[in-house]
């Protein structure tokens, strides 16, 4: 199918986040769009599936031009959409995500089970899914959930498949496999439009690779005429950093020791099997591993969110073990959790506000009539300059801003307090490159001015441009802690479960 | 669509002003919701006045008169309904032609009934409100009230203290005994997981039960007398009367600046206390609340009972400034009012405030068009007035697409209580 969007502009308010776009998806190709966030890739494609209406311009499916008004539409076009924040049910398992919103019936209205199921089973061969149709979608993994998703838009025949950042959650595992996945999609015929910030995946897949930003195409071109330092500039606008300027570190003393940690999930199993290290003042140590290998228990356990079931967490000689979230936040863990929107910010309350929600014991923003909602103001202005929050002010609520600005408000906010170690989660999940940039800069920034640092992530790239110590954690246990200098395929090995001894013999 | 952005600038202030007076905003969706409102209840009169379904009935004879009377009846009974609740203009012109006593009383009355009737409820919709914003749905009113009412009640049996120290221990009494009650319901809920609307609907019927119980009892009973009247507030419990000297008929008491300064602080502490933000955030991302070290547990609990400690101050002022005598159905609807009162001003103290106020128009509005409309149109239809207005305001997305207003997508979805308002 051939997808065609034709001087497609939208304005919120005085924003203009599409100006005049124009867009040729041919069929069987994978077009990359590519662009910070804010560039208003995700505007378009909300477009495209009938989510926002274009104040002008046409899309055109087979060169015959379209109306779509809401999703629906875009699904009868033969477009589907994998969101970039799932649309699942959580409570609802696999199969009723699917088959949501067309359940095939038999007797009327019983929905007949046995033949979604198999057609689900079928579907997830057909491209290579593992999956469990019964499992409840909550109790997934973030990577299962995405393939829910994407399953569900194919049990739909779509034939434009709109992916919006869609390796941002993968482990490298994964996006290998994803991969291979979207090369047998071009190659049954679908086109694909994949958004996403990372280049070296861009030059990989893509046939073509469309640049936006601040709303306009900067640029079209593809992978043999550019690379990952021209796509950089093109989408920044300017020469950017790819690598992590960091001199080595200088650590000094133990800041977190960590002995012996037992930690159970939800459901009582024992995620995190007797973990012992320690961090210094000055260091990065960086936790590497798979999702769903004990990352999540772990930085529960050390932030005071889940009590271990073993083991201490002693903070400069302070044991904290089975303290409440408060004294650990006060003991000065600087805490940047994995999922910033559920776990990191109050969307509808404003940045200001958002800054200070762990600081609300601070003199400083109170005065004598209470909250000093100057002074809160002042910090946010304050902040919002320093960490570059893309926002018309500080008083706009936090879910009108992108992903990236939302993870530098978290950011700055941490960052403000008094931290003896900062424990980041996935800091840089679905940001841009100039964001990836500035808070990579700011992580060794505050490694440099003596506070430990502790960053947990599933991607291998960040853990070796970052770690000063790289721990790799496999089922609950470190393999081992080594170098960033250790090979990428050495820490996929461990990360696989393979002890040192075997992957340096 | 078309952008004011877009058009040429001589035309544009113009159709800028117009677009800009289409904007939606919460004060015209109230506007259109009350015309909306007036609208439905005038076919209504016309459909209970038998006279103008006579006229209707021949209306291709005389189209005009059909018309006119049918407009006339439905002016004139909302022009009842406004001068019996806010202002009479016949006797304004009567206090500015002769600027008595007895004159400035007969224009006060009708505004002085109004705000009485508001009073308790102001603050049981505060109450409610501070509960909604932080997602706890404290359906247990009616019983707080009962408890706060009581409580007031059985201070001014037992103590005999000058009038300020009585009235100010009614009012400790009340506001701790709602405290508990809807405090309770809090520690379930933070401790067991037991659901806050079950567990303070079920107190509702425990409370009006143990008022139909005590009323009973020679505590509360007037001695020989048991038809389930208590004995009354003495003078000194209750709230003193502000213009009683114009007037001994204008009920309106201090009742009713307590409710004023109970918005102001309501106000103080959503903006400015901390505890207040803390519930804010609870209510609105208890995950986030959790990693920035906020104890949901007990703001819970400290939401539950403030909430409960306002209602518990309702139940107060109804009984030492309204009513004076606790009967069995003392609590009425009052839960169920104030919750709709609390919808009406989105949980904001003042929209709640003035919420209430809107109930009270109607109330004592309704009763005079009742009585001064010649076809004694039924109060009820203020009831159904009232009705209706609260629906469309409880769904701006109505309102906007019926008078086509512009850009409400930020009304309809903030709300400020996870849904359910």
């Amino acid at each position: 199918m051939k997808l065609e969007l034709r001087g497609i502009t939208k304005r919120f308010g005085s924003m203009t986040a599409n100006s005049n776009v124009n867009l040729v998806v041919k069929p069987g190709e994978i077009h990359c769009l590519l662009g910070e966030n804010g560039a208003g890739k995700s505007t378009l494609m909300n477009i495209l599936y009938g989510m926002l209406t274009p104040d002008e311009g046409q899309i055109l499916v087979n060169d015959e031009i379209v109306t779509i008004r809401d999703p629906k539409d875009a699904v009868a076009h033969g477009i589907g959409m994998v969101h970039q924040h799932f649309m699942l049910i959580p409570v609802f398992d696999v199969a009723d995500n699917v088959i949501l919103g067309s359940e095939p019936v038999k007797p009327w209205p019983v929905i007949d089970y046995k033949t979604a199921i198999a057609e689900l089973l079928v579907l997830a061969e057909k491209y290579g899914f593992e999956i469990d149709p019964r499992a409840t979608v909550e109790n997934l993994p973030i990577g299962t959930q995405q393939r829910v998703e994407i399953l569900k838009a194919l049990s739909h025949d779509a034939s434009v498949l709109i992916l919006d950042e869609p390796t941002a959650v993968l482990t490298p595992q994964e996006t290998d496999a994803f991969m291979v996945i979207l090369r047998s999609l071009k190659e049954s015929g679908k086109s694909i439009i994949f958004i996403t910030h990372k280049l070296r995946e861009v030059l990989e897949i893509a046939d073509v690779i469309t640049v936006m930003r601040l709303g306009e195409i900067v640029g079209v071109t593809t992978p043999s005429e550019t690379d990952e330092r021209g796509l950089a500039t093109m989408m920044v606008g300017r020469e950017v950093n790819l690598v992590v300027d960091k001199n080595p570190a200088t650590p000094g003393d133990v800041v977190l020791d960590v002995k012996d940690l037992f930690v159970e999930d939800e459901r009582g199993l024992t995620s995190v099997k007797g973990i012992s290290f320690e961090v210094r003042a000055g260091e990065i140590l960086a936790v590497a591993g798979v999702q769903g290998n004990g990352q999540t228990e772990l930085v529960e356990a050390l932030t005071g969110m889940r009590r271990p079931s073993g083991g201490e967490v002693i903070l400069n000689n302070v044991n904290l073990h089975g303290e409440s979230v408060r004294k650990f936040l006060d003991a000065g863990i600087g805490h940047v959790p994995e999922d910033r929107q559920r776990f990191g910010l109050v969307l509808s309350l404003s940045i200001s506000d958002n800054l200070v929600l762990d600081q609300l014991d601070d003199p400083k923003f109170h005065n004598r009539f209470g909250r000093n909602l100057k002074a809160i103001k002042l910090n946010g202005e304050q902040l919002r300059k320093e960490f570059d929050i893309r926002s018309q002010s500080a008083e706009e609520p936090v879910g009108a801003l992108s992903g990236g600005n939302q993870q530098k408000v978290v950011m700055a906010r941490e960052l403000s307090r008094e931290l003896k170690i900062l424990i980041c989660s996935q800091p840089t999940r679905g940001l841009d490159v100039g964001s990836i940039e500035f808070m990579h800069r700011q992580i060794v920034a505050i490694r440099d001015s003596g506070v430990a640092v502790i960053i947990v992530s599933s991607e291998l790239d960040e853990v070796v441009a970052l770690g000063d110590r790289i721990a790799v954690l496999f089922d609950g246990e470190i393999q081992d802690i080594v170098p960033p200098s250790t090979s990428r395929e050495d820490l996929g090995l461990l990360m696989a479960g393979a002890h040192s001894r075997e992957v340096s013999a | 669509m078309t952008d004011t952005a877009t058009r040429p600038p001589q035309i544009g202030r113009i159709v800028h002003f117009a677009l800009r007076a289409r904007q939606a905003n919460m004060f015209l969706v109230l506007l259109f919701s009350l015309f909306i409102g007036l609208v439905f209840g005038g076919f209504l009169i016309i459909l209970t006045t038998p006279a103008l379904m006579t006229s209707w009935g021949h209306f291709f004879s005389h189209p005009g008169g059909t018309i006119s009377s049918s407009f006339n009846t439905i002016w004139f009974a909302y022009e009842q309904l406004f001068q019996g609740a806010l202002v009479n203009f016949h006797s304004l012109r009567l206090l500015i032609d002769n600027p008595s006593k007895i004159n400035l009383a007969n224009v006060l009355a009708p505004l002085s009934g109004t705000l009485t009737y508001a009073t308790p409820l102001i603050v049981a919709g505060l109450g409610l409100a501070i509960g909604f914003r932080s997602s706890l749905f404290n359906i247990g009113g009616q019983g707080q009230v009962i408890v706060g009412g009581v409580l007031a009640l059985l201070v001014s049996i037992s103590f005999n203290l000058p009038p300020f120290f009585q009235v100010t221990l009614e009012i400790i009494a009340a506001v701790i005994g709602g405290a508990l009650v809807a405090g309770l319901a809090g520690v379930l809920k933070a401790y067991t997981g037991a659901h806050e609307v079950i567990v303070t609907m079920m107190s509702n019927y425990t409370m009006v039960l143990i008022l139909g119980y005590l009323l009973i009892t020679s505590v509360f009973a007037r001695p020989g007398v048991h038809d389930g009247a208590s004995k009354a507030i003495e003078v000194s419990g209750q709230l003193p009367y502000f213009l009683s000297h114009l007037n001994s008929a204008l009920l309106l008491n201090f009742g009713f600046p307590i409710a004023f300064v109970t918005v102001l602080a309501v106000q103080w502490f959503f903006n400015r206390s901390k505890t207040g933000f803390q519930l804010l955030m609870v209510g609105q991302n208890p995950d986030a609340a959790r990693v920035a070290g906020i104890f949901s547990r007990r703001s819970i609990i400290i939401c539950m009972a403030l909430s409960g400690a306002l209602l518990g101050l309702a139940g107060m002022l109804k009984i030492t400034g309204v009513d004076h005598l606790a009967t069995p159905n003392f609590g009425g609807s009052y839960g169920f009012d104030a919750i709709t009162v609390a919808l009406l001003g989105r949980n904001k103290p003042w929209g709640v405030f003035f919420g209430a106020i809107f109930f009270g128009v109607m109330y004592t509005g309704g009763a005079a068009m009742q009585a001064f409309t010649p076809t004694n149109i039924q109060f009820s239809l203020s009831q159904v007035i009232q009705a209706v207005v609260v629906f469309c305001v409880a769904t701006p997305a109505l309102v906007i697409e019926a008078f086509r207003l512009r850009d409400g997508a930020s009304l309809i979805s903030t709300n400020g209580s996870g849904g359910w308002v």
